[in-house]
């Protein structure tokens, strides 16, 4: 029962690593990345090949296999992934608008998934990777059971760290700068701000992120396996941002607790309906989007919302009314930070 | 040679099943302007509607199946846009809202039918008909079937927008739909009329999709779906013509591409189209004008 509770705890901070860099890309800058998923695999992929050992006698086929030690190929696994970014982002965000982006990144998620299936001497196949090393469960003498809670509290400073950056991120000028091309991308334009570049940016930041979260993935359970990597998933971070309040990082910690804990691992202690294998798993996934509309329609700035970022009051003080939103006093804007327009 | 004329044939049968699929896609969009991202599950559940009438109830005929499966989906999506997605374009104005919502409604249509039909792969029960010779090509019967359904709808849908009020108005609308509804066009009624033909054209592409294959399952659509928006975005976004064109060249590629590589591959294929097409001409090949 401990172990399960590390394992949860495992899965929040993770997921609240992925959803971070998603917010980063939907929540604060517009872009409607609907092949998140896609970057988390990549991710997950190099960070594998990275700490593997050559694949000669393994059984397996991957590229690399360079066995390295566990930050540092969490750190690769990142950075590849924001390679992939780079091209992805190079074709696609230069001339589309949102929707066409939108089907051409739902597309490559459906064919990085179908890739990865077929193209054995590379992926594996449907086989995935397994037998990934579990890192630093030599050196401290862990076994299977005392791994869990040691990952669990790994997991948790890297994405606490991960959060600090991302906090002095959206603060800063380039953060605010993001928010405008997400209110309006032509105001942000006629201000001399270069859309295409902030966007490039934003999409390397959230694909870094996704890296990061994905890599934890691999490195918690210790397999690689392609249907894990369903464009589906994408729409459990999507979840997650939507219920934690999009354009705002603490929300997305309180939405990971909620949609990791209530829809996704709490369901699994439901009794099995005899006769019917799986049946409860697709209600879940049922209700996972079930809650995400309702949500978007009672709700839709989030559990937690954005704070409403004022600008520098010159003087004037202005009372903030709903004591919910979080004050903050920061400079000045070219757009409000609501998430809902 | 002769791998080169099947293929060819399967790329007929193939690009029907596309155009079918890729027109009603492409009519939801002209009028609503926002994608379906469910339009696959669409598909599948209309499939799924004519195995119903087929295997389960009142074991009808294939063809007669797929009509009624079909028209009950027009009805299932006409009920989807007055409660779900209606309500959602018109309070939310940015199209962010509504494409999560789709997104999100796939997920849900996906695994209700996984909960009703289970994952395992489920057969159309029809005769068995002997190949024929057209030329150099092969076809079965039902094959032959699937084509002459695609070729009567696409006229259909053909003289519906250029001979009718019905389908001035659509056009008016996609368009420019503030100018349509000053003009007198009741453009409510003209969205509830789109979808259904939306759906019903899914159902009938879900169902003919399960007739070429050969088999369905809930997930059937989900990978089709791109092959779609790859048909779409070459024809050009919005434009019927387009989508048929599009339909044509992607249908004939993936499959005649597949005769000479690994045809594992051959969603690949469709997928380097519809990047090249980005690249190159991201207007699509028959650009609808006046769109941003």
């Amino acid at each position: 029962m401990v172990y399960y509770i590390f394992t949860l705890v495992f899965f929040c901070f993770d997921y609240f690593i992925l959803a971070m860099g998603l917010n980063i890309e939907y929540g604060e800058t517009g872009i409607l990345n609907f092949a998140y998923i896609g970057f988390v695999a990549i991710g997950a992929y190099f960070t594998g090949v990275f700490s593997l050992h050559s694949a000669a006698n393994s059984g397996q086929h991957y590229i690399l296999g360079l066995g390295l030690p566990f930050p540092i190929n969490l750190l690769l696994g990142g950075i590849a992934t924001m390679a992939f970014a780079l091209i992805v982002a190079l074709i696609t965000l230069r001339r589309l608008r949102t929707d066409y982006l939108a089907i051409v990144l739902i597309s490559l998620s459906l064919v990085l998934y179908d890739f990865c299936n077929n193209f054995v001497s590379i992926f594996n196949g449907a086989d995935g990777l397994y037998n990934v090393p579990e890192p630093y469960a030599k050196a401290f003498g862990l076994t299977v059971n005392s791994f869990i809670p040691f990952f669990a509290c790994v997991t948790a400073l890297i994405s606490l760290l991960m959060w600090f950056v991302m906090s002095r991120v959206t603060r800063a000028p380039m953060g605010r700068t993001f928010r405008a091309i997400r209110d309006d991308q032509v105001v942000a334009a006629a201000l001399g701000k270069n859309v295409f570049r902030m966007q490039l940016k934003s999409m390397l930041i959230g694909s870094f992120y996704a890296g990061i979260g994905g890599g934890l993935l691999i490195q918690f359970g210790g397999s690689f396996n392609p249907t894990a990597w369903l464009p589906g998933e994408t729409f459990v971070i999507f979840a997650v941002l939507i219920v934690g309040g999009a354009g705002n990082n603490i929300g997305m910690f309180v939405g990971a607790l909620l949609v990791e804990t209530l829809l996704i691992h709490l369901p699994a202690f439901l009794p099995e309906i005899p006769g019917h294998p799986g049946l409860i798993e697709y209600f879940d996934n049922a209700v996972v989007g079930i809650v995400l509309m309702l949500m978007l329609w009672f709700r839709p700035q989030g559990v937690v919302p954005a704070g409403i970022r004022r600008a520098a009051t010159f003087g004037v003080v202005e009372r903030d009314h709903d004591s919910s939103l979080p004050t903050s006093t920061e400079m000045p804007l070219l757009s409000s930070g609501v998430g809902n327009e | 040679m002769q791998l080169f004329w099947l293929s060819v044939g399967f790329g007929c049968v193939t690009a029907s099943v596309l155009a079918i699929a890729a027109v009603g896609l492409s009519l939801q969009f002209g009028i609503t302007n926002y994608v379906n991202f469910a339009y696959g599950d669409f598909m599948a559940l209309g499939g799924f509607f004519a195995y119903v009438l087929n295997n389960q109830v009142f074991h009808l005929d294939i063809w007669i199946a797929l009509v009624i499966g079909s028209l009950a989906m027009g009805v299932f999506a006409v009920i989807v846009n007055r409660l779900i997605l209606g309500p959602f374009a018109r309070r939310f104005s940015s199209s962010h809202y509504v494409l999560i919502v789709t997104f999100g409604l796939s997920l849900i249509m996906l695994n209700a039918s996984y909960s009703i039909w289970g994952a395992q792969v489920r057969f159309f029960n029809m005769p068995i008909a002997p190949a024929l010779h057209l030329g150099p090509l092969l076809f079965t019967r039902n094959q032959l079937i699937v084509i002459a359904i695609a070729v009567g709808l696409m006229l259909a849908v053909h003289t519906m927008l250029k001979a009718t009020r019905l389908g001035k108005s659509m056009r008016a609308m996609s368009d420019n739909t503030t100018l349509a509804m000053t003009s007198g066009i009741d453009t409510k009624r003209i969205t509830t009329i789109t979808w259904f033909l939306s759906g019903t054209l899914a159902g009938v592409a879900g169902t003919v999709l399960g007739i070429s294959e050969g088999n369905l399952t809930p997930a059937s659509g989900e990978l089709f779906l791109f092959v779609i928006f790859a048909a779409v975005i070459l024809g050009g976004v919005g434009s019927i013509y387009g989508a048929i064109a599009g339909a044509l060249l992607i249908g004939l590629a993936t499959e005649i591409s597949a005769a000479f590589i690994n045809p594992a591959y051959k969603l690949d294929i469709a997928f380097v189209a519809l990047i090249l097409t980005l690249l190159i001409r991201p207007s699509g090949l028959i650009a609808r004008p006046g769109t941003t």
